[in-house]
């Protein structure tokens, strides 16, 4: 398994810290742009544009981006999964907020 | 004024990096209060400042600095703020989810911004649905909720037992699209002045979001206003707007259920329980003094981890009242004791041990018909039928296989026995529920803040 480059999970405020790395962020897809962008809500309730998406129709409402940060607002995506049409985006933000603060060691 | 416009996020705040910017709201402010240390005395307050991203810090201001900004810094208003100080938390004093918090002094710079005043969040919230607040019960952290008002009450003076002073206390119902109700208690300032615009407007069915109020078990689920509380009426959020639109289409005519009825201690049947309320881990459990002399109830998650295939299983039941009847070898009939008849036929019916785990230890549980039906998933009645025809017992050993690692939450009885002079253990499934990840993820987060806190 490749551990050399673990992508941290993040939210929308958390993007800029981490610029031109690779990130993880669950995301409510609120609009499909064309046929590989989308536009989503954060689990910290902000909106985020996600580049070079493949096969947008298929996504199911709550998705796992995998990516590059390219701007505070924007990611570039690796991966993509389906991770249904229910979600607790609450206690996910409140997992990115533990994991990006006190129990980052546990994660990085 | 010199202030360097460059904004800095407040996550990116820290001690050791003095020349900042940070253009903040201020979601809540304190009284001016006196305090008297060794070093003297003087005045203090407190503000909470939350910016653009929504983070969140408390700012102290003492002596001189309380003075000077205490008149500066209004609650609701937008400002840019450099040349303060931070330092890490004493978590003791704030309520405000932060490493560090900031002190201003007399040489900081609070300057009012007068533009884009929207761009930053008029306050954050985090609320937690009615139907989701089971978790919360008795819960360290102060939470948010939001709904839309049923009822308010007048005004209750109670007299506190130490200070013998009279206390003002208003209890109001809120609902939301969960179907379900809870009561909300609202003391001093909150119930008399907020509560009195609350009872005026109480026929138009207003929203309203109250911050950081705590959670009890009393009735079931309760929460209370403190000190730190906030109330707005009819905010202009999100959430409030999708409350009032359920509300007209269907919420008013809808038929509300009290929150506190399904947990423990509230509403009539006390029967169905929260299955937060006695989890315990297996580890625990398990202990010999655990159950002795009178049967003690739990409950817990994990997963069966294995089947023992040559146990009994199930034991010959009368269809006609489930106790045990004994075949006659020669008819093939089956005589039932209590009913005193033969039978033709006769059911099965499940008695049998499951190995169950979860992280901290395992132990051997037995299920009875109902239970081990839905654990094994098919009737005693089909599983005899499979076993007698599986000549080599391969698909029979499978199908209990199948059925191991699979989550569940269990309720359980456990009582010490004695049996040929042994005392023996011995723990029985009273009722099994599939687990609800998005409840025990709630439940784990509430641990891990008061384990925080204990730390």
């Amino acid at each position: 398994m490749d551990t050399s480059n673990p992508a941290p999970f993040v939210n929308a405020e958390l993007l800029k810290r981490y610029p031109g790395r690779r990130v993880r962020c669950v995301l409510k897809v609120v609009r499909a742009e064309g046929n590989s962008s989308l536009s989503g809500l954060t689990s910290d309730g902000l909106h985020i544009s996600v580049k070079q998406v493949p096969s947008v129709a298929s996504l199911s409402q709550f998705v796992e981006v995998i990516g590059v940060v390219d701007s505070d607002r924007t990611l570039r995506a690796e991966i993509c999964t389906n991770f249904g049409d229910t979600f607790d985006m609450s206690s996910f933000n409140q997992l990115v907020q533990m994991a990006n603060s006190e129990y980052q060691s546990l994660f990085i | 004024m010199g202030i360097s416009r460059r904004v800095y996020p407040l996550v990116t705040l820290n001690p050791y990096q003095g020349n900042w910017t940070i253009k903040v709201r201020v979601t809540d402010k304190g009284p001016l209060r006196t305090f008297r240390n060794a070093r003297g005395e003087g005045n203090l307050f407190n503000v909470e400042l939350t910016d653009e991203d929504g983070t969140q810090i408390q700012a102290t201001m003492f002596k001189d600095a309380a003075e000077k900004f205490y008149p500066k810094l209004e609650l609701g208003k937008v400002y840019y703020i450099s040349k303060g100080s931070l330092r890490v938390a004493n978590k003791q004093y704030s309520t405000v989810k932060n490493d560090y918090e900031m002190t201003l002094n007399v040489n900081s710079e609070v300057e009012e911004a007068l533009d884009e005043k929207k761009k930053i969040p008029e306050f954050c919230y985090n609320v937690v649905k009615i139907d989701g607040l089971g978790p919360h019960v008795n819960g360290r952290e102060l939470i948010d909720v939001i709904g839309v008002v049923q009822s308010v009450s007048g005004i209750l003076s109670i007299r506190r037992k130490l200070s013998n002073e009279e206390v003002p206390k208003r209890e109001i119902v809120i609902a939301d699209e969960s179907k379900k109700t809870v009561t909300v208690t609202l003391w001093g300032d909150l119930a008399t002045n907020q509560g009195e615009k609350l009872s005026s407007v109480v026929d138009e069915s207003p929203v309203v979001l109250i911050k950081k109020v705590r959670v009890s078990d009393f009735q079931g689920v309760s929460l209370s206003s403190n000190p730190a509380s906030i109330m707005q009426i009819n905010p202009d959020i999100p959430e409030a707007h999708k409350l009032r639109a359920w509300f007209s289409e269907e919420g008013k005519d809808a038929h509300m259920v009290s929150a506190g009825a399904s947990l423990p201690g509230g509403g009539v049947r006390t029967g169905s329980r929260s299955i937060f309320a006695d989890r315990k881990f297996l580890s625990d459990v398990i202990l010999p003094t655990v159950g002795d002399g009178k049967p003690e109830y739990f409950n817990v998650k994990g997963y069966v981890s294995y089947i023992k295939p040559d146990q009994a299983m199930y034991y010959l039941a009368c269809q006609s009242c489930n106790k045990k009847v004994t075949e006659d070898s020669v008819s093939s009939k089956f005589w039932c004791e209590a009913c005193q008849k033969t039978y033709e036929e006769c059911s099965r019916r499940y008695i049998m041990t499951v190995k169950f785990s979860d992280f901290r230890g395992e132990a051997w549980i037995s299920a009875f018909n109902e239970q081990a039906e839905a654990l094994l998933g098919m009737s005693a009645d089909k599983l005899s039928e499979l076993r007698s025809q599986d000549v080599e017992s391969k698909v029979y050993s499978r199908e209990l296989e199948k059925v191991t690692w699979v989550p569940y939450v269990l309720r359980i009885s456990v009582l010490q026995t004695e049996y040929m002079n042994e005392k023996r253990q011995r723990i029985t499934i009273r009722s099994l529920s599939s687990v609800n990840w998005e409840h025990e993820s709630k439940y784990l987060l509430e641990q891990i803040a008061s384990m925080k806190k204990e730390a």
